[in-house]
């Protein structure tokens, strides 16, 4: 399409100049502004990405192979850095501590949005759901440091409100964030309470996009109750399901706010996460090309899971 | 008319365009300041950046400072950024960030915790300055406890002027004190004095009353025990030098041949026996309902706890003193006395000070704040209600804490002389390193039995063997 040679008050209409003469020089024109034309739009984002994603990223892993502590000037080091991330207890322990939390926050996060997302679209009417997708989805807005810190005193020891309500029931009060197993609990309850609504919103759309007739075809063989669920409703889930999956693992593999505020990533290491090393080696410590160093590494961890995710879901994943 | 429809349809589109395209120029140009960063304090000007950390409030209240100092150098222009941070640590944090991104302040406040940090490398050392105008600064000198003066020494150079400080010494609530049937304790009650008085407080009060409450932190946490127990979770060593300041400002002063070039923390110290002893007394406590077991960096909703008479005591400096008051406790509601003795009664405190840095435009205009902050007439302006305790022994006075308490508010002050061994926080170059290994370890040392006492402190000494080992 040319727009050029459809106007009648182009530019190029000069008196004495032959038309097709005219013609020639609004198409080539136009050739040359379809190939710049996109280019131009896109340009923004292609600098912005460029400035904002792709270089830091390079730069990222280039200084995982010097030693800086930003005051001083950067030096070449090689594989140091990798070769002391890797014997370094605390690293390895809260890698370890990541990949636990990844496996119960995301299976409880997606068992939790599944199950309300069943339960809000087929029992409760219509305006009831409009305000439990809103209710659900409210966490995720808020801020995970505000969040943490409102939640640090909701399960204080002493004088939190959580023990306070268990004390009524006769419990004793429970240490939540000064025992290796209270804060992981605490974390993971956290961390799935506020990002569960987003698998939710999916859910929903998936279970919204799954054709009424397929659950009729299914009642007229006899499926009824979970059955129908198990054999319809699962399997073509399963496309919503895998992207849930993949995002909730990304975001999980990358928990930092809630364990950070709510426990320092103690008592001891127990609820230290990948992310968190990676912010004490860089701010606290000086040693930006150790931190770069297992961001590389926690990368190419979610780079991997990633990519098996895609290569199982073959198997799994069935499109209608 | 289509084609006048046309026309104007085209026109209008150009015209939202050309629009369009003339308020993101108008609008780049405007935020241009912003965009490049020119708008920082101290950047595309002259002026003196000073970093303080705090929010816009303590910036602003720290205008008539501003304005006293613009009287006395009036080629000088001073602006204050205050930078908000959860701690110290936070702060040295974005302080850093600054220096990597090309626009460091000239001047920072800058407290114990950062001290070494800073000295080793990002400030300046004060020693020409003082030497240049020691009649001057004797004043100063005369006023301010050497061992305040001596945590900002650093391998025999001074990089900082003490401007207020804080020592861990140990609130009381009267009122639960009296419940207990027990009147104030002595000056040199022991730590068997101490835990009696929890036991017995806890016995006298209802059920959700905590006896003490202490936090996971650098500062007021497990150090003051072990300073009391003459020992420390890193081996303390003092470095050589400093006579140009000590003979110079110091000469007379009783403690003088304490003073040395500086503290040094080289080596671990967990694994000490008296460290050892030291949890296992803290984890009695914990273990029989008289102190809480600390969160890491916990103790936010501290003052509000004790203003509301749920806790019994607590380790704390004269920081609380304004909070309490604001909390709604009366002079008569609470009180403060020494820390408990052990072995010693060695205190910890902790102090702060301005430091000027090593990429200071111009170090001259930054020695005359520095100078003129130390002032009696600056500090008076800066400290004009009991929230941190002055440096200056002239103003912890009677007036100080009129209205507000404690009643025993002499003991902030006396705690340096009383005890002039009393130290600052171990903090050295790798202080953040270092307050990681102490802080996730505490809670496991004193939750548990014996055993995971004893594992808790053999990994907090190999995570500080490695936190040591590091550069900063």
């Amino acid at each position: 399409m040319s727009t050029a040679t459809s106007t009648p008050t182009g530019t190029g209409s000069e008196p004495g100049r032959k038309p097709a003469h005219k013609g020639s020089s609004t198409s080539k024109r136009g050739r040359v502004q379809q190939r710049w034309l996109p280019w131009a739009f896109l340009a923004p984002t292609i600098v912005g990405m460029g400035i904002f994603t792709l270089l830091p990223i390079v730069a990222s892993i280039a200084l995982a192979f010097f030693r800086w502590d930003i005051i001083s000037a950067p030096t070449f080091v090689g594989f140091d850095n990798f070769a002391e991330v890797v014997q370094d207890p605390t690293v390895r322990v809260s890698f370890l501590n990541t990949i636990v939390f990844v496996v119960v926050a995301v299976a409880l996060q997606l068992g939790l949005a599944l199950g309300l997302a069943i339960m809000v679209q087929e029992k409760l009417p219509a305006w009831l759901r409009v305000f439990f997708r809103s209710a659900f989805f409210f966490p995720l807005i808020l801020s995970a440091a505000s969040v943490s810190i409102f939640m640090r005193y909701l399960f204080n020891e002493q004088f939190g409100v959580v023990n306070w309500l268990l004390s009524i029931v006769g419990i004793p009060a429970v240490p939540w964030l000064t025992t290796p197993g209270g804060s992981a609990a605490v974390v993971i309850l956290v961390y799935v309470w506020q990002n569960f609504g987003f698998s939710f919103l999916l859910f929903i759309g998936g279970l919204a996009s799954i054709p009424v007739e397929t659950y009729e075809a299914a009642s007229i063989d006899g499926a009824t109750g979970w059955r129908k669920h198990w054999f319809v409703t699962l399997p073509l889930l399963s496309p919503t399901t895998l992207v849930a999956s993949v995002m909730a693992i990304i975001n999980a593999l990358q928990v930092f706010d809630q364990p950070y505020v709510l426990t320092r990533g103690g008592p001891g290491d127990s609820t230290r996460t990948a992310v968190m090393v990676i912010f004490e080696s860089a701010f606290q410590r000086l040693e930006f090309g150790q931190a770069s160093a297992i961001g590389v590494i926690l990368t190419l961890i979610i780079m991997a899971i990633t990519a098996a995710q895609f290569r199982l879901s073959k198997r799994f994943v069935f499109y209608q | 008319m289509p084609g006048t429809n046309g026309a104007l349809r085209q026109f209008t589109r150009r015209t939202a365009l050309t629009a369009l395209g003339a308020g993101i120029v108008g609008a780049t140009a405007a935020s241009w300041p912003r965009l490049t960063g020119a708008d920082i304090p101290g950047r595309g000007d002259n002026s003196l950046s000073i970093a303080i950390m705090g929010t816009a409030a303590d910036a602003a209240a720290r205008q008539k400072v501003i304005d006293a100092f613009a009287k006395v150098h009036p080629e000088i222009k001073v602006k204050v950024q205050a930078i908000q941070a959860v701690d110290w640590k936070d702060f040295f944090t974005k302080i850093l960030t600054m220096v990597a991104a090309g626009t460091p302040p000239d001047v920072v406040y800058v407290a114990t915790e950062g001290a070494q940090l800073f000295a080793e490398k990002l400030a300046h050392p004060l020693d020409e300055y003082l030497r240049r105008d020691a009649d001057h600064m004797k004043e100063y000198f005369a006023d301010v406890h050497p061992s305040l003066v001596e945590a900002f020494m650093y391998k025999g150079s001074l990089f900082q002027l003490p401007i207020d400080w804080n020592a861990a010494n140990m609130y009381y609530n009267t009122a639960s004190l009296r419940q207990a049937g027990l009147e104030r304790p002595a000056d040199n009650w022991t730590h068997t004095d101490f835990r009696s008085t929890l036991a017995a407080m806890k016995k006298a009060n209802p059920k959700d009353f905590t006896p003490y409450y202490w936090t996971n932190r650098l500062f007021g946490g497990v150090v003051p025990w072990l300073y009391a127990n003459d020992t420390s979770f890193l081996k303390e060593t003092k470095s050589p030098g400093g006579e140009w300041l000590w003979d110079g400002f110091y000469a007379n002063d009783p403690s003088r041949s304490l003073r040395s070039g500086g503290y040094q923390w080289l080596e671990p110290n967990a694994d000490d026996p008296r460290v050892f002893e030291s949890f296992d007394y803290l984890r009695g406590l914990v273990k029989d309902g008289l102190g809480v077991r600390p969160e890491e960096g916990g103790g936010s909703a501290l003052i509000g706890l004790f203003a509301s008479n749920r806790i019994g005591t607590t380790p704390a400096g004269g920081y609380w003193v304004q909070g309490l008051h604001e909390a709604g406790m009366t002079e008569d509601g609470f009180d403060v006395q020494f820390f408990p003795k052990w072995r010693t009664q060695r205190h910890q405190f902790g102090t702060a000070g301005y430091a000027i840095m090593k990429t200071a435009k111009d170090k001259d205009a930054a020695w005359e704040w520095v100078k003129f902050s130390s002032s009696l007439e600056a500090m008076q302006i800066v400290f004009p209600t009991p929230n941190t305790t002055p440096a200056r022994r002239s103003m912890v006075n009677e007036q100080l804490y009129a209205g507000t308490g404690p009643r025993n508010w002499k003991v902030f002050y006396d705690t340096l002389d009383r005890f002039p061994t009393t130290g600052p926080i171990p903090a050295p170059p790798q202080q953040a390193a270092v307050e990681t290994a102490l802080m996730k370890n505490v809670s496991l040392a004193v939750s548990g039995d014996e055993r995971q006492l004893k594992d808790a402190l053999s990994s907090m000494q190999r995570d500080l063997e490695l936190a040591l080992r590091r550069q900063p």
